[in-house]
């Protein structure tokens, strides 16, 4: 009784744990850029969450995309075609949206997806 | 043992949906409306400042404008909101608040003119969608207000909708208000808002003021000029304050109670929603096109030549006639004065500030003289006085609550 008991405990903890952890990683963030530092390759958000703002830096690593989409220039095609953007093209004021990761307590980007360049 | 280990991964499964639940519960109903439970964006009413821009009615049909909406969407919407308006845009995916789908018809059917205007103009970057993590950009700075509306007219084609975007054909934008209209309205208002509920008559028996019938075209309580109708503002400060009985002869019994109670502790919400519903039943807010609203300059010093003057004023504007010499509603004419329903009516008792129903600040003195009392004897003076004039009277109006010696302003 004590062991099924312990294997039921260790299933709920187990689930709670793991659906906290993989909704908190694919959990997007979105905000204006506020500052850009090219050498240490973090990003300053301004986001607002539940009514509060406050700023959240942004790591970026090799892996991580930063993606901007625009009208497709070639002939008869009228779609949106992706273009990969370099740390170095954002600019404080522009709209984006970041899914992230966890990682040694810093928010990891996987893809800053820019919505509005201002 | 089999029984018991296909118990306990039973069990376990279940603790794993619990555990899932409480990272992601359902949808909550934030403002009771169908769209926002299925996840999208909570139609709350707009603003005061956005409340009358209601858009013409022209605009959801016509074909230059689509046109020019569809260029402006291409270029500046698509991107999240997709192509096909379907929110399936390449930058939309990851966005933490999805951008709205034009091809849910309820949802659309939910959004008022009022409230989309006014999304288009400062994006996500207000509460509540700030709250929840909007990426939505404002177009207010980038756009002009036709712009606007041409993006707005061309995102309700998607809709499938092809007459205009207005209340009385998307009757579920305003149940909100309507609900709220019934059980807290009705009874003075009527049904129809026509000012013929069953408890109206029982105020003032066969004598004014009435219930207001909101599908006319008078409305006593504005800040917009003579023969138009109030802004929303104008109408969130009655139904917040209240209608107060003037006094004077004619309403013995009444006086100083308010003849309309003050809805101060509704949530505003609430009160925004009701206005919703008020203004659905009278077209004419939609087809009034840009409201313009009194000017109150600002107030000059009080002097004794000032009060003096507005003394003069008063006998020579002839408001004696109906508030009588010492202001006190018993002028020669105030028996014999009826309103727009043939009814008699009281005159406003001016020695009694905290009666006015307009309000009794020096601006809002100032503000009823200029725009009048639609319904009433009480005529405009905003053609007829110049603005010096003006204060004059209103210094000297508000000295009569002190024998006409003093002009110390009364309060609210």
């Amino acid at each position: 009784m004590t062991k099924a008991m312990f294997v039921i405990v260790a299933f709920i903890v187990v689930g709670v744990v793991s659906a906290a952890h993989s909704v908190a990683d694919e959990a997007p963030i979105s905000g204006t850029v506020k500052a850009i530092d090219t050498s240490g390759k973090t990003l300053t958000l301004q986001t607002t969450a539940k009514g509060k703002t406050r700023d959240v830096t942004i790591v970026l690593k090799p892996e991580s995309r930063i993606l901007r989409f625009a009208r497709s220039t070639e002939p008869g095609k009228t779609g949106f075609v992706e273009h990969s953007l370099s740390i170095s093209d954002l600019k404080p004021g522009w709209i984006v949206s970041v899914t992230t990761k966890h990682e040694g307590g810093n928010e990891v980007a996987e893809t800053v997806t820019v919505v509005m360049e201002r | 043992m089999r029984a018991k280990l296909f118990t306990s991964l039973a069990i376990g499964v279940l603790g794993l949906l619990v555990g899932l639940w409480l990272v992601h519960p359902p949808a909550t109903r934030a403002n009771g409306d169908k769209h926002e439970e299925k996840g999208g964006h909570a139609h709350v009413p707009a603003p005061l400042e956005y409340a009358d821009v209601h858009v013409p009615l022209s605009v959801w049909t016509d074909p230059a404008l689509i046109a020019r909406g569809k260029e402006i969407y291409t270029t500046r919407c698509a991107v999240c909101h997709g192509d096909q308006g379907d929110g399936k845009g390449p930058a939309g995916v990851a966005l933490p608040l999805k951008p709205s789908d034009f091809h849910d018809k309820d949802g659309v059917a939910e959004m008022r003119d009022n409230y989309w205007f006014w999304r288009v103009s400062e994006g996500g970057q207000v509460e509540p969608f700030k709250g929840k993590g909007s990426a939505m950009p404002p177009w207010k700075s980038d756009l002009s207000v036709e712009d606007r509306w041409a993006v707005m007219a061309y995102q309700h084609t998607f809709s499938g909708h092809n007459g205009p975007h207005v209340p009385w054909e998307h009757p579920e934008s305003v149940a909100m208000g309507r609900d709220i209209f019934a059980m807290a309205c009705v009874p003075c208002h009527g049904v129809a808002g026509k000012g013929d509920g069953s408890v109206g008559p029982m105020l003032a028996p066969r004598r004014a003021p009435q219930p207001r019938d909101f599908t006319s075209a008078e409305f006593k309580f504005r800040s917009t000029p003579s023969g138009q109708l109030p802004t929303t503002a104008d109408l969130f400060r009655t139904l917040t304050e209240g209608v107060r009985s003037s006094g004077g002869p004619m309403t013995i019994g009444l006086r100083g109670h308010r003849i309309m109670p003050s809805f101060q502790h509704m949530p505003v919400a609430q009160r925004l929603e009701v206005l919703e519903y008020v203004k659905s039943l009278n077209r004419g807010f939609w087809e009034r096109g840009a409201v313009k609203t009194v000017t109150v300059p600002a107030a000059p010093t009080l002097t004794p030549e000032r009060l003096a003057r507005g003394k003069k004023l008063y006998a020579d504007a002839e408001c004696l006639a109906c508030h009588g010499e010492r202001g006190r509603g018993d002028g020669p004419s105030a028996s014999t004065l009826k309103d727009n329903r043939n009814l008699p009516i009281g005159t406003t008792d001016l020695t009694r500030p905290e009666r006015f129903k307009n309000g009794a600040r020096p601006e809002d003195v100032y503000r009823t003289l200029v725009t009048g009392l639609a319904g009433t004897p009480m005529p405009s003076y905003g053609d007829s006085l110049e603005p010096d004039q003006l204060w004059d009277l209103v210094y000297y109006v508000l000295s009569l609550s002190r024998g006409g010696r003093t002009a110390e302003a009364g309060s609210r």
